[in-house]
């Protein structure tokens, strides 16, 4: 670092000024690169801070949903890793690889900067009193009902100071849109069990049957799940678990299965009938109704429509009869159809049936404070707001946390219906594609800058609140928090209630210790409350349990028989959902991009999974650029040979192909949201994923594939390097 | 080094821990890695690219065979010819072995990749002058050259990433072979710690950054030397010896072990410090 002109006897002087405390102030981003920063040395050196020691601050993951509790390690000011927070009852100090790359969220250089108010095709960047003024200035005389507010998943005291603007400005339009949304488990499991998301105790149970659930990968909390998994997988009082994964295209968790099962698209509930007819046979007493519903799907029917042989059914069967408690999940791939609700309504019927619930599903702990929440929505919240937009109705537009340009089904015409809206304001860390088509954008703090809090949707043992608070001092000074933000537009409003809190940290303080004999902290001292609050990263919430009721009723179950063939678009496709990628939100993080897919070790593209088998057919290499048709779109992307999948289907991961976002994302892949013809699930309106059907030609163009694999693909060639050994030729007691 | 200097004084620099004359004293590194546990979710080869300041290298290079993944996941398919790989795929995390008689070691015709007294495999960068012959002669292609001066090239590092980058971690220049270090630079601060309260590094009290970050757990790190440490009882147990000639004791019985743990090219004689755990699929189903 010391070098050119900065020659030895300037290095001494510095030395003699500070002490060792050279070059480091407090918390900025100060080098001594020549000429970049002026060597100040502490005027007063934090009692934490000693140079050359890191230091650790507690906050929460901001990259998915799943809400982990991180710990930053910081040195002289500056985040340099994020770690998992050791005493989380969620993640338990470990961390996935989106999780790691939040530092490349916070150090990106495609932030956006300042206030950027439209002109013409530019952004041309004003103050933040000019942005704030213009918002109050648009909104004068429109009705409330005019106004609408976009969101991702958004929880916490940042909803809370939402919804309050939101009921200020008079308008209950608030849309929230998940692109990659779990809704259709929501709505089966509060069917079936009673509550949205039971507690699933992996961990408990002997045998998993998984009907497409990538817990391991990107299915609600992966990280949560899978150290559950490790114990699963441990040789304990349980014995070693069984998993069985049956899906139609192979997920990171369907790898680590001990029987992978390949399935007809669509046909996962027959399948899951035909496991409860076959359990009846083997001798399980079968309820009155599950018997009636089931009694039709005999080994022949069920090989017949799913194309798995009904000595495999059988075989499951007896599994399960022999080894309980098991759990059976229902994950997106069984979801995807337009009968999604009812295949996740016959899976559900298999954890009846064996008397899984209230050993392997358990009630979650529960939050007394709805207000907080996480506010869950999927596609037919974003088709409601794309029908008023076309409509006119919308005159002001916010949107905070989503993308639709980029995610949603190419049928509503979103990024068309958006330009009638006069008024667009997006809060964004991120020019991405639907920041670009705003009118104002206003640059967010990172989610290592900025206060706030949030409840995960899946909990571990205790319900909790997690806290997220600046690891470091705002990288640039334009920036703002969203919860900042909000309180100055309350305050545009609501003056006399809001006039007290200075900025949103002292809201949040004041919100949080207010109530602290609901979060565990009775009788204890403001500031001590406080302190522990911010040192530990969470609060747990005093709650009672839930109970689960076990009320799924078979009756009415109606499964259809397997979808036909379609001979102008043969085949199924399947968007898969990488642990990565996801919906494209992280898209711009280098560190994903250079992360291998686990399964195919393709970087930096999209890719098309083909079987060997229907490659053949087709006259398709690896390599091939293919077109892929829909009746909704096409996409171009090279072909990848894959065994892992049926042949009926083809697979494309979601959240590549950006068109803005920054430079590492822009131009990567192609997206596959855009060729998803628009079928829903018929009892929740969710975007039926896999019922897209497209036919696959060459373009006649070729590459070469750029992946981790070597040029053999993954094949040992004989030598012991990744061995596998089954359970009978390994003695697992007494390991260590 | 000359090469007669060389062939003159093989068996000096043929050195091997552990021998009777040199034996590990307090510390000796060693790694254990559960293929079941392993789910091959990519997160420990995320973790190594934040803690050793791992650049990025973008498409083009990558397709040149010029990636840096010091850690990275290995994935393989049953070679039976079924239709499908119905009992999943295999992953395997691979990293450098810290191999006790490492290949790599003895052809550095500068001496810039040698062994230390705790059984590391080090690799000095000042030292080294990009002859890339280590490369070739390691069995499991775990080093990785320079190509390129990735501070100064574009979209590596531009601007504000800079300020990710470990402090206590060199950014390599152009023209330097690289490698996994055991995170050496939490290893020597847990050492140092230890030293100066007169004592030795307790069993986990220091964690690689990949076995930190392990969502399943399956890697498990620590001193081999001391017995009561879970790693040297995890290798007690499967009956795996550092020095081990050929074959482990336990493979040569007739009808092999039904442990399993295993090193990876045991043949070879590099006698490495990383054991492996098979991997395990139910019969029953």
């Amino acid at each position: 670092m010391i070098e050119n002109s900065f020659n030895r006897r300037d290095f001494l002087k510095v030395l003699g000024w500070g002490g060792t405390a050279v070059a480091l102030s407090a918390c900025g981003n100060t080098s001594i690169q020549d000429g970049v920063e002026t060597v100040v040395s502490y005027v007063e050196l934090p009692e934490y801070a000693i140079p050359g020691i890191s230091v650790y601050f507690n906050s929460t993951c901001a990259q998915c949903d799943a809400g982990c509790n991180i710990t930053g390690r910081l040195r002289e000011g500056r985040v340099l890793k994020l770690e998992g927070n050791a005493s989380s009852d969620l993640n338990h100090g470990k961390m996935c690889g989106l999780g790691q790359a939040g530092v490349q969220a916070h150090y990106n250089p495609d932030r956006v900067r300042e206030p950027l108010l439209r002109n013409g095709d530019k952004g041309e960047a004003i103050a933040w009193d000019k942005a704030l003024g213009l918002i109050n200035e648009k909104l004068a005389g429109v009705k409330g009902e005019e106004i609408a507010f976009l969101t991702g998943g958004v929880s916490g005291h940042v909803k809370v100071l939402l919804n309050n603007y939101l009921e200020a400005l008079g308008t209950k339009n608030h849309y929230s849109y998940e692109a990659v949304s779990p809704s259709v488990v929501r709505a089966a499991n509060k069917k079936a069990y009673g509550v949205e998301m039971p507690r699933l105790r992996i961990d408990k149970a002997k045998v998993i049957v998984s009907f497409g659930a990538d817990f391991l990968g990107a299915w609600v909390s992966p990280v949560h799940f899978a150290q559950q998994y490790a114990k699963f997988r441990k040789a304990n009082e349980n014995g070693r678990g069984v998993l069985v994964q049956i899906e139609s295209k192979m997920t990171l968790t369907g790898a680590n299965a001990d029987r992978w099962i390949p399935i007809r698209p669509g046909t996962e509930g027959i399948f899951a009938l035909g496991v409860v007819n076959a359990l009846g046979s083997a001798g399980l007493a079968l309820p009155a109704d599950i018997a009636a519903v089931s009694k039709s799907y005999d080994a022949e029917r069920v090989t017949k429509d799913t194309g798995v042989s009904g000595e495999q059914v059988t075989k499951l069967a007896a599994l399960l009869k022999e080894r309980s408690p098991s759990l059976v999940i229902a994950g997106s791939a069984a979801e995807g159809y337009a009968h999604g609700s009812q295949n996740a309504a016959a899976i559900a019927l298999l954890n009846r049936v064996l008397g899984n619930v209230g050993k392997t599903i358990e009630a979650p702990a529960s939050v007394p404070f709805p207000q907080v929440t996480v506010s869950t929505g999927n596609r037919s919240a974003v088709q409601a707001l794309n029908d008023s937009m076309t409509n006119g109705k919308v005159k002001v537009l916010f949107s905070l946390g989503a993308n639709p340009v980029f995610t949603a089904p190419s049928a509503l015409k979103f990024k068309e219906n958006l330009s009638k809206v006069p008024f667009k304001v997006v809060f964004a860390n991120f020019l991405d594609e639907t920041a670009l088509e705003a009118d104002l954008v206003l640059p967010l703090d990172s989610a290592l800058e900025d206060w706030g809090t949030s409840v995960p949707e899946y909990m571990g043992e205790a319900s909790q609140l997690n806290i997220t608070q600046p690891l470091m001092e705002k990288l640039h000074p334009n920036t703002r928090g969203m919860g900042d933000i909000l309180l100055s537009l309350l305050k545009q409003r609501r003056e006399k209630e809001y006039k007290d809190y200075e900025d949103f940290y002292s809201y949040l303080r004041s919100a949080i210790v207010k109530n602290k004999s609901a979060l565990g902290g009775n009788g204890e001292d403001d500031d001590t409350f406080w302190t522990a609050a911010l040192s530990t990263g969470m609060v747990h919430f005093t709650s009672a349990a839930n109970s689960l009721s076990a009320k799924s009723s078979a009756a009415g179950l109606v499964l259809p028989p397997p979808a036909e063939e379609d001979s102008a678009y043969p085949l199924h496709l399947i968007p898969q959902v990488t642990a990565s990628m996801r919906d494209g939100r992280n898209a711009n993080q280098p560190w994903l991009q250079e992360s291998p897919d686990p399964l195919t070790t393709i970087v930096w593209d999209s890719w098309v999974e083909l079987h060997p088998k229907t490659a053949a057919k087709l006259g398709i290499v690896e390599g091939d650029i293919v077109e892929v048709t829909s009746r909704s779109g096409s996409i171009k992307a090279q072909a990848y040979l894959f065994p892992g999948i049926h042949p009926d289907a083809v697979s494309v991961p979601l959240g590549y192909g950006h068109v803005a976002l920054g430079r590492w994302a822009k131009g990567v892949g192609a997206n596959a949201f855009g060729i998803l013809d628009q079928v829903v699930d018929k009892e929740t309106g969710e975007l039926a994923l896999n019922e897209t059907r497209v036919k696959i030609s060459k373009t006649g163009k070729r590459v070469f594939i750029v992946k981790d694999e070597g040029a053999v693909g993954g094949s040992q060639a004989g030598v012991k390097i990744a061995v596998r050994a089954s359970t009978d030729e390994v003695e697992l007691s007494g390991e260590v | 080094m000359s090469v007669s200097n060389m062939l003159e004084n093989w068996s000096k620099f043929r050195h091997m821990h552990p021998v009777d004359d040199k034996p590990h004293e307090e510390y000796k590194w060693a790694m254990s890695i559960d293929l079941d546990a392993c789910s091959g979710c990519n997160a420990c080869s995320v973790a190594c690219y934040a803690e050793n300041n791992l650049p990025v290298v973008g498409k083009q290079k990558f397709d040149a065979g010029q990636q840096m993944h010091w850690m990275r996941i290995e994935r393989y398919w049953d070679d039976d010819g079924r239709e499908f790989p119905d009992q999943g795929a295999q992953f395997l995390p691979m990293l450098c072995q810290q191999c006790e008689a490492a290949p790599c070691e003895t052809v550095c015709p500068v001496g810039a990749t040698n062994h230390t007294a705790d059984g590391l495999n080090s690799q000095v960068y000042n030292r080294c002058i990009g002859s890339r012959y280590c490369s070739a002669n390691c069995p499991f292609k775990v080093r990785y050259f320079n190509w390129y001066d990735y501070p100064t090239t574009d979209n590596v590092w531009p601007a504000e990433m800079t300020q990710q980058l470990n402090p206590d971690v060199t950014v390599r220049g152009k023209g330097v072979m690289e490698k996994c270090t055991f995170c050496v630079q939490r290893l020597e601060r847990a050492k140092n710690n230890a030293r100066t309260e007169g004592r030795l590094v307790h069993d986990g009290e220091v964690q690689t950054a990949c076995q930190q970050a392990c969502p399943t757990g399956a890697i498990t790190f620590g001193n081999l030397v001391e017995p009561e440490s879970k790693i040297a009882r995890q290798w007690a147990h499967q009956q795996v010896e550092l020095a081990a000639r050929d074959k482990q004791a336990k493979d040569e019985q007739e009808g092999g072990s039904d442990l399993r743990g295993y090193r990876i090219f045991e043949e070879l004689r590099a006698y490495p410090s990383v054991m492996y755990l098979e991997r395990v699929r139910e019969s029953a189903i």
